[in-house]
């Protein structure tokens, strides 16, 4: 009797969760097939005289762009961090030089630096001391390549720095783990430092790789104030900056096709999400 | 030809200003071929000793030589010495051949064919050619052992280092890879340092034991001269299973005095004393020998606490009837044979010859005297 009523409270309260997750998204997505999303409650279904995809497709084309855009730049500085960030915590950990706590305190320091402290400093760099769309001008003359392709590097570089220190924390606790005589062994089979990360450190990164790819694609692809701040709505600007310019007129709230971008906006962390989900976990565990 | 001289090698560690000696002034020449067994308790600094070999730690003082060539500064890789570890590290991510190939790709120029045939050769000297398609995780300890041992053998170095290999296995397995590992050694020929806490595997393994106590170097000998002959109390105390017992003594008349006990000593035995007026009397607890109560000058009566019988001998724990019932409950070992009838309770004579007695300086734990080595036979009783 008592047992039962606990689980009736288990039950009640995972149930509460549900609801509370998944209503934003039910309404999100029944808006978004509206074609007027004032027309009935929020949450209910459209009905099917007012049920339309083209808020989607709006949407779609307004995006498409910022999409690429987005993951010109989320997929390299996301490789780019994880892999410096391994490298990092592998010098830092496995190595042993005088100054390595120093130098690791500095880099735990990064994590702790928010984002608006930089925001100023960081742009007047960019614009100022390092001009990378004129100092690479010349590239921009090659097919395919654009001039607001110098503004997505400058992103690109400034999330990598960005994302170095959490990525190097990460890395070192996993490092930590593991066994300083497989390194010691590897040492006395003659291998150097550097072929020693590359043949046993880096193959046995899957795991934490997986942890920090999805991390730092969810960061560096949701980024808005970077984005916004550093290189502002124009051709190179990722899709978040699209989003937020969507729909937004003076006689239409847009509700529909807002919902229906913030759905393809966030489709591709899904997407990492779903791909690299098992190795996730097996990271997380560690 | 490999010959490793280790001269008045120390290693210090500094702690917040202060100095920790963890390896004190040791030098040992270990021959070609020769396996060497360092052995000691826990944190007596022969892991460090043997890292320092390996290169994986500073040789804060002295030298180390091989071949006589100082390699003090030579990087692990340049040493040309294989180690074997506690734990196997074993690479997770590789197969058992590419564990094994490893050492060969980065140290040598030998092309893949030629690795790989050295690889196989080895493996099938190993036992573990079937092994070579599956990854570590996939081996059982005494596999991965093997694997590990495997992948020392195919380098052919110059010296073997051995870091306690045989600790992570069952006793019956130990027992076997013992053997194993000593033929192995005899077959390859090559010069080979061992580190163990284990005094069973030092005493069957080694052609010399070298053994440490707190960071110092107490005695190198073979196995069977620092038993019967240690340098001092120490040594005689660690070697052996149960372990010497000791008694404090003052030397009066020509007789060793103790609480329990007046030791009457030849004038050979008091010669060896060289006029020291405290001693320390040791003896060994299979030399005490069992009578039904004491007649000769060396029996004494007592009784028997406790018996732990182990099948083929039985350790006796024995209190001195001197001791009375007041007694601190100190008791000293006796080993004798299983068949032997004893029974706690037991009221015996307990008889400890002259010819396997021991005498330490009471100060500096010195051996004064050792037993005598021709009676060897009867070292074991009965």
């Amino acid at each position: 009797m008592n047992y039962d009523a606990r689980r009736l409270g288990l039950y009640g309260v995972l149930g509460a969760l549900v609801v509370f997750y998944l209503v934003p998204l039910e309404i999100g997505l029944v808006t978004s097939l509206k074609a007027n999303p004032l027309a009935t409650l929020p949450f209910a279904p459209p009905t099917p005289e007012g049920f339309t995809l083209s808020e989607w497709t709006r949407a779609f084309g307004a995006l498409q762009s910022g999409l690429v855009n987005s993951l010109l730049l989320a997929v390299p500085a996301t490789i780019f961090s994880a892999l410096l960030g391994s490298m990092a915590a592998y010098g830092l950990t496995s190595l042993d030089w005088r100054g390595q706590v120093g130098l690791f305190t500095l880099f735990l320091a990064g994590i702790f630096i928010p984002y608006q402290a930089v925001l100023l400093p960081v742009s007047r760099f960019w614009a100022v001391y390092a001009p990378l769309e004129e100092w690479l001008s010349v590239l921009w003359l090659l097919p395919v390549l654009e001039e607001y392709h110098g503004e997505l590097l400058t992103l690109v570089i400034t999330h990598v720095a960005y994302g170095i220190p959490i990525c190097t924390l990460l890395f070192r606790s996993y490092y930590k783990e593991l066994s300083t005589e497989m390194v010691e062994a590897a040492k006395l089979d003659g291998a150097t430092a550097y072929t020693i990360y590359r043949r046993v450190i880096l193959p046995l990164s899957v795991p934490m790789f997986a942890v920090t790819l999805i991390y730092q694609f969810t960061q560096v692809w949701n980024d808005l104030l970077f984005a916004l701040i550093i290189m502002g709505p124009g051709e190179g600007a990722p899709v978040t900056v699209g989003l937020t310019n969507l729909g937004s007129s003076l006689s239409d709230p847009g509700f529909a096709v807002k919902m229906a971008g913030a759905f393809i906006a966030a489709l591709p962390t899904m997407i990492v999400y779903v791909v690299f989900g098992e190795q996730f976990a097996e990271g997380v565990a560690t | 030809m490999a010959e490793l001289v280790l001269d008045g090698v120390t290693k210090y560690f500094d702690d917040d200003g202060d100095r920790i000696v963890a390896v004190d002034d040791a030098s040992i020449d270990i021959e070609d071929g020769e396996f060497l067994v360092l052995v000691g308790p826990s944190g007596c600094g022969k892991s460090t000793t043997l890292r320092m070999i390996a290169g994986l730690e500073t040789v804060s003082e002295g030298e180390l030589r091989l071949n006589d060539t100082v390699i003090n500064d030579r990087a692990p890789a340049e040493r040309d010495v294989a180690m074997v570890f506690q734990s196997y590290a074993l690479y997770p991510h590789m197969t058992v051949r590419e564990n094994m190939a490893f050492g060969l790709e980065e140290s040598t120029e030998m092309d893949d064919d030629d690795i790989d045939e050295r690889v196989s050769e080895t493996a099938a000297m190993m036992g573990i050619e079937d092994l070579l398609d599956r990854k570590p995780r996939e081996l059982s300890g005494g596999q991965q052992q093997r694997v590990a041992l495997g992948r020392a053998i195919v380098r052919d170095p110059e010296v073997f280092l051995m870091d306690e290999p045989l600790s992570n296995l069952d006793a019956k397995l130990r027992s076997t890879m013992r053997t194993e590992l000593q033929r192995l050694q005899e077959d390859l020929g090559v010069t080979t340092v061992y580190v163990t806490h284990d005094q069973t595997e030092a005493m069957t393994m080694g052609d010399r034991i070298a053994i440490l106590n707190d960071g110092r170097l107490q005695q190198v000998a073979t196995p069977l001269d620092a038993y019967h002959e240690p340098a001092n109390e120490f040594v005689a105390g660690f070697l052996g299973e149960p372990s010497m017992n000791f008694f404090d003594a003052s030397v009066e008349d020509g007789s060793l005095v103790t609480d329990q006990f007046t030791y009457p000593l030849s004038e050979g035995t008091l010669a060896d004393l060289d006029g020291a007026s405290e001693a320390r009397l040791g003896v060994r607890p299979e030399d005490i020998e069992l009578v039904e109560e004491p007649v000769d000058e060396h029996d004494y009566a007592v009784t028997v606490d406790v018996v732990e019988p182990l099948g083929d001998e039985n350790n006796v724990y024995l209190e001195f009837d001197a001791d009375g019932d007041d007694g601190d409950g100190r008791t000293f070992t006796a080993v004798v044979d299983g068949t032997h009838p004893v029974a706690a309770g037991d009221e015996l004579g307990a008889r400890i010859p002259e010819s396997a007695i021991h005498v330490f300086d009471a100060d500096t734990g010195v051996a004064l005297h050792n037993r005598d080595r021709d009676s060897d036979e009867q070292v074991v009783p009965q």
